[in-house]
């Protein structure tokens, strides 16, 4: 696609920087440059610009995202600041900018931001979908490096993983990588990134399959603050149509910023004849407090056998809450693919396993739907 | 000084490790019971706060817990009388004490960890054995347990190689901590349970070799936690129930008489570059 652009940027110097950046990108013409809105808003259709780059730190702010919308009804528009906001980024979206770029911006960096929204809409239809397990060993490892293979397979949409199980996270083994970036360089620099530079922070392991990698070393844990955890998960919303996100076990500032971010938390603990009911009870208990804790939180077990609707049932009553999947005991498949680090795609597909989270998959993919046709 | 006695303070054993489920209760619980069995005065302290097994597994039902200990401490500062704020559990004639995990999760998640540490050295006054089970990471609490225990039990199992990359990383940070060496005592549960990894290959990777080597007897496990008795406290005994028994009676010098281990013998193979090359 062509993109004849119309540049409105309150700044003489950075006007003229980013003219030309423009026109040197492939694809791209200048197609109009104003310093003044109101020129911009005024005199821009005569050159039938098909997408505004809008300085949104200016006086006007986000209020400007709709007095262009109504003079360009069919241009796209993607707001610019000085450096990423979560709030502003996610305001604008919400205004009906397509995007948020920090400037000044190379022609890569502009490139690969519509590329993102080109790709995904916006970041609005995006889910960030935490998995939560009150011990550790619950296969939540296992079911995210499934289940993102299975959502990109049948959405065609990128699908992003954060390891955020910051001490001990098994993603990088699990897809044998070895990761040059990990959640805490993507952190440090979130400050300076732009969703498109974040995006180089995530291995790619399948088609529109990515991963952000967890720490090497356990101390590395300090380096990842709250603040910027959030930061970076509100960041990604604008790469992937799904995020999964990986988080230490039990209640802890780490799993508990991610599940408040979450669209959906997935609880899940694995079947191993101890007291995982009554620990799935009392973390369910503290969900409690999220009025709208039926949508919003989800259940799981893993090894449950047989792996039956009848299964699925007494899990249910036993726990006094809907039980929305069980995983089977595939522990000789698992720990082999693990082993070879083939987790996600050396899992049979017709294996009962991958059945599982197949429908897992459709139910959230199916869900989205619905989300999507009610906002509409 | 006539009358005087001498302050003594008990042996703190904290079971750590950076694997999850590899069997930290199950082993934490059968130790306090064989040294009360030897007539031991023995304290178990389950700081898993959160998620804890110690209760379950003994299928206690504790009046108070730490949580009530640290609003004491609170209170009372170092008048405290710790042992008030502990269940007994009593199988026959063998007694243990429980510092129990809170009940409710807000309790668990406003535990201290300089009180909670405080709450093992009030009780090292009183016993003369703590042991302490934990979480599966290296938080502030779990640091300064290791500093203060005695021996730490780290526990891994050999199953798969997330696993195994996980008590590298455990074994790696302790090192670093730089604890005398024989204070951290690798121990491997579920030895024989079914996997294509040897040991001599983890301990290759681990740098040493492990101190004690439990056997996999999930049945007289999982009978034992639906019982609620310690293995160690069953008559008719188990092949579990006597290796944990021999471990404590190395943690206690009764007996030095070395088994040697049977060793699988391993060849390296790619997973250890795979991991760490």
């Amino acid at each position: 696609m062509e993109y004849r652009v119309l540049l409105a940027e309150s700044d003489r110097l950075m006007l003229e920087r980013l003219g030309q950046v423009v026109n040197d990108t492939p694809n791209f013409t200048l197609a109009a440059k104003f310093q003044n809105v109101s020129d911009a808003l005024g005199q821009g259709t005569v050159f039938n610009p098909n997408l505004i780059l809008l300085d949104i730190e200016q006086p006007g702010g986000m209020g400007l995202i709709d007095e262009f919308k109504k003079v360009y009804p069919t241009a796209a528009i993607l707001c610019m600041g000085e450096k990423w906001q979560a709030e502003n980024a996610s305001h604008s979206v919400k205004a009906g900018a397509k995007g948020y770029i920090i400037k000044p911006f190379t022609g890569v960096e502009l490139q690969e931001t519509v590329d993102t929204f080109s790709r995904l809409g916006s970041e609005a239809g995006s889910e960030t979908l935490v998995f939560f397990s009150p011990k550790g060993k619950s296969g939540k490892t296992t079911l995210i490096a499934n289940l993102a293979m299975a959502l990109a397979r049948k959405t065609r949409e990128p699908v992003g993983i954060i390891d955020a199980d910051l001490q001990f996270g098994d993603m990088a083994v699990f897809f044998n990588l070895a990761p040059q970036t990990t959640i805490v360089e993507a952190v440090r620099d979130t400050k300076f990134l732009s969703p498109a530079s974040l995006s180089s922070y995530y291995m790619p392991v399948a088609p529109n399959v990515s991963v952000l990698c967890g720490t090497k070393t356990p101390n590395m844990i300090d380096k990842v603050s709250i603040h910027r955890l959030e930061n970076l998960i509100a960041m990604s919303r604008s790469l992937f149509r799904y995020i999964l996100i990986d988080v230490p076990a039990g209640f802890n500032p780490t799993s508990i910023a991610a599940a408040e971010a979450s669209t959906t938390t997935f609880v899940m603990s694995m079947i191993n004849g101890g007291y995982e009911i009554d620990h799935m009870k009392r973390a369910l208990d503290i969900f409690r407090d999220w009025e709208d804790m039926e949508t919003r939180v989800k259940t799981i077990f893993t090894r449950v056998e047989p792996c039956d609707s009848r299964s699925k049932l007494e899990l249910s009553q036993k726990l006094g809450y809907p039980v929305t999947e069980i995983i089977p005991n595939e522990y000789t498949i698992v720990s082999d693919a693990a082993d070879k680090g083939k987790m996600a795609t050396d899992i049979r597909p017709d294996s009962p396993l991958s059945r599982q989270v197949d429908r897992l998959a459709d139910n959230i993919i199916g869900r989205q739907h619905r989300i999507r046709w009610a906002a509409s | 000084m006539p009358g005087f006695t001498q302050e003594i303070h008990g042996v703190v054993i904290t079971f750590f490790s950076t694997a999850s489920a590899v069997g930290k209760t199950i082993i934490s619980t059968n130790m306090a019971a064989e040294l009360a069995r030897q007539g031991k005065k023995v304290c178990l302290v389950d700081f898993d706060l959160q998620f804890g097994d110690v209760s379950n597994y003994l299928q206690i039902l504790p009046q108070c817990t730490s949580f009530d200990l640290q609003q004491a401490m609170a209170l009372q500062g170092s008048n405290v009388r710790a042992e008030e704020y502990l269940t007994p559990y009593e199988y026959h004639n063998v007694v243990f004490y429980v510092l129990a995990a809170p009940t409710k999760l807000e309790e668990s998640y406003n535990i201290d960890a300089d009180k909670a540490a405080g709450m093992i050295r009030q009780l090292q006054n009183v016993f003369d054995y703590v042991l302490v089970d934990t979480t599966s990471m290296f938080s502030k609490l779990n640091l300064e347990l290791l500093d203060l225990s005695t021996i730490v039990s780290f526990l891994g199992i050999v199953d798969f190689i997330p696993t195994i990359k996980n008590m590298k990383i455990g074994t790696d940070t302790l090192k670093k901590l730089n604890y005398d060496k024989n204070k951290i005592r690798l121990i491997l549960n579920r030895s024989n349970a079914k996997t294509r990894i040897s040991i001599a290959d983890v301990e290759n990777l681990l740098g040493e070799p492990f101190y004690h080597i439990l056997p996999n007897d999930f049945q007289a496990a999982s009978r034992s936690i639906q019982d609620g008795v310690p293995l160690v406290l069953r008559s008719g005994g188990s092949e579990l129930g006597d290796a944990l028994r021999d471990l404590v009676a190395r943690y206690t010098n009764r007996a030095y008489d070395d088994v040697t281990m049977d060793e699988d013998e391993g060849v390296s193979e790619s997973w250890l570059s795979r991991i760490f090359g």
